[in-house]
């Protein structure tokens, strides 16, 4: 039994290159393989910039921050960037504690991260 | 012939604790026998009481009007006055009337002597359980560990917490650990009022063990996170989050000590 995690997407207008992610649940060493893999279709479809919307992901542990290091780094190798919005305060203080603050973008809000892709 | 019967005895695990146990029907008529039973219990230095009203069939308004005035003979005196097994139709009427927002109700007096001994004693409770050695069953047992910690008071950061390390150290238990026929990994959780005490030990793969303790030399030296850091810094989470963290090696496996102090 896996821990409940959906991604749901949506299109960011005027940005054909750019994708909106909500992370839905918990992120942990259980689902990241499924996250690893949607996210990467996407990258290999093209959408190199990703906004993640993390308002609903209750819980990350240190294997799911390892993987949004490697979305982060796979995203600027293709040209693009992982923006991460919305983040709740237990989740923002496991990426602060492991020090990943100054390695991800992160916004306060939605429409920021979206604005800042330009 | 009374109508209720009041039996008085001292808690054994807490002399300072009266136990009453009430039978049959507390109506105006027994008000006066209810209140010599405060009288004797004051007398005799006894500050707590529990009544036990698993034998009750009736509480009328009069009777629970007597019950809040020998609850606020206690509460002068620092002492308190808890309900214990009330039937469900008691409950339901007593909660109609508002009187749970006076009186704390327990489901049973062993209930209540818990709750006591948690308040006034600092007294410990303790959980241990198994599970296989496979990830899949470490999400239901973190989240078991935060809402233990959320239904003793600890505030929702702290569970955060509790549910990251207990999360952290048996992901790690199961990475190098070995899922053959007796290994289980074992967690001990130990919690009071001030702090939570976290035991997780398994049986370590043998080839596993030297890469474990070279994980562990690094949670001493400060190190660069970068976007290649992928993997191994649960451990290092672990360590930021608590307040004393442990690590012992034998030749059959690996056992993690956590201190975590409450916060909130």
């Amino acid at each position: 039994m896996e821990s409940q995690i959906e991604l749901q997407y949506e299109d960011v207008q005027g940005k054909s290159n750019a994708k909106m992610v909500r992370f839905i649940g918990d992120l942990d060493a259980t689902n990241v393989e499924t996250v690893i893999e949607k996210t990467f279709n996407l990258l290999n479809e093209g959408f190199v910039n990703i906004v993640a919307d993390f308002e609903k992901l209750r819980y990350v542990n240190s294997t799911g921050l390892g993987i949004l290091l490697h979305f982060s780094k796979s995203a600027k190798e293709k040209g693009g960037s992982f923006k991460i919005a919305n983040v709740n305060e237990n989740v923002y203080e496991i990426i602060e504690i492991i020090g990943a603050t100054s390695l991800l973008e992160i916004y306060d809000e939605l429409d920021e991260a979206v604005e800042s892709l330009g | 012939m009374a109508k209720v019967e009041i039996e008085f005895t001292p808690s054994k695990e807490s002399p300072e604790v009266a136990i009453l146990t009430f039978s049959g029907e507390l109506d105006s008529g027994s008000i006066a026998q209810i209140g010599r039973s405060f009288d004797l219990m004051l007398e005799g230095n006894y500050l707590f009481a529990v009544a036990d009203m698993a034998r009750v069939t009736l509480i009328s308004s009069a009777a629970l009007g007597e019950l809040m005035g020998c609850r606020t003979r206690l509460l002068e005196r620092g002492g308190d006055l808890v309900f214990a097994g009330l039937g469900i139709g008691i409950r339901e009427k007593l909660t109609a009337m508002d009187a749970n927002k006076v009186f704390k109700f327990f489901s049973d007096v062993r209930s209540a002597m818990n709750a006591y001994n948690w308040e006034y004693h600092d007294r410990s409770e303790g959980l241990e359980l198994s599970f296989p050695s496979l990830l899949k069953f470490v999400p239901p047992v973190r989240q078991f560990a935060s809402r233990i910690a959320r239904q003793k008071g600890y505030g929702n950061r702290d569970s955060f917490r509790i549910e990251t390390i207990v999360d952290e150290i048996c992901n790690n238990a199961v990475e190098h650990g070995v899922e053959a026929d007796g290994g289980d990994i074992d967690l001990n959780m130990k919690i009071d009022r001030k702090k939570i005490e976290i035991k997780v030990s398994n049986t370590s793969d043998p080839d596993k063990i030297d890469s474990l303790k070279e994980i562990s030399k690094s949670l001493f030296v400060p190190q660069m996170l970068t976007e290649e850091s992928k993997r191994g810094r649960g451990l290092a989470l672990v360590k930021m989050l608590s307040n004393d963290f442990e690590i012992e090696y034998s030749d059959i496996g690996t056992c993690v000590h956590v201190t975590k102090l409450r916060e909130e």
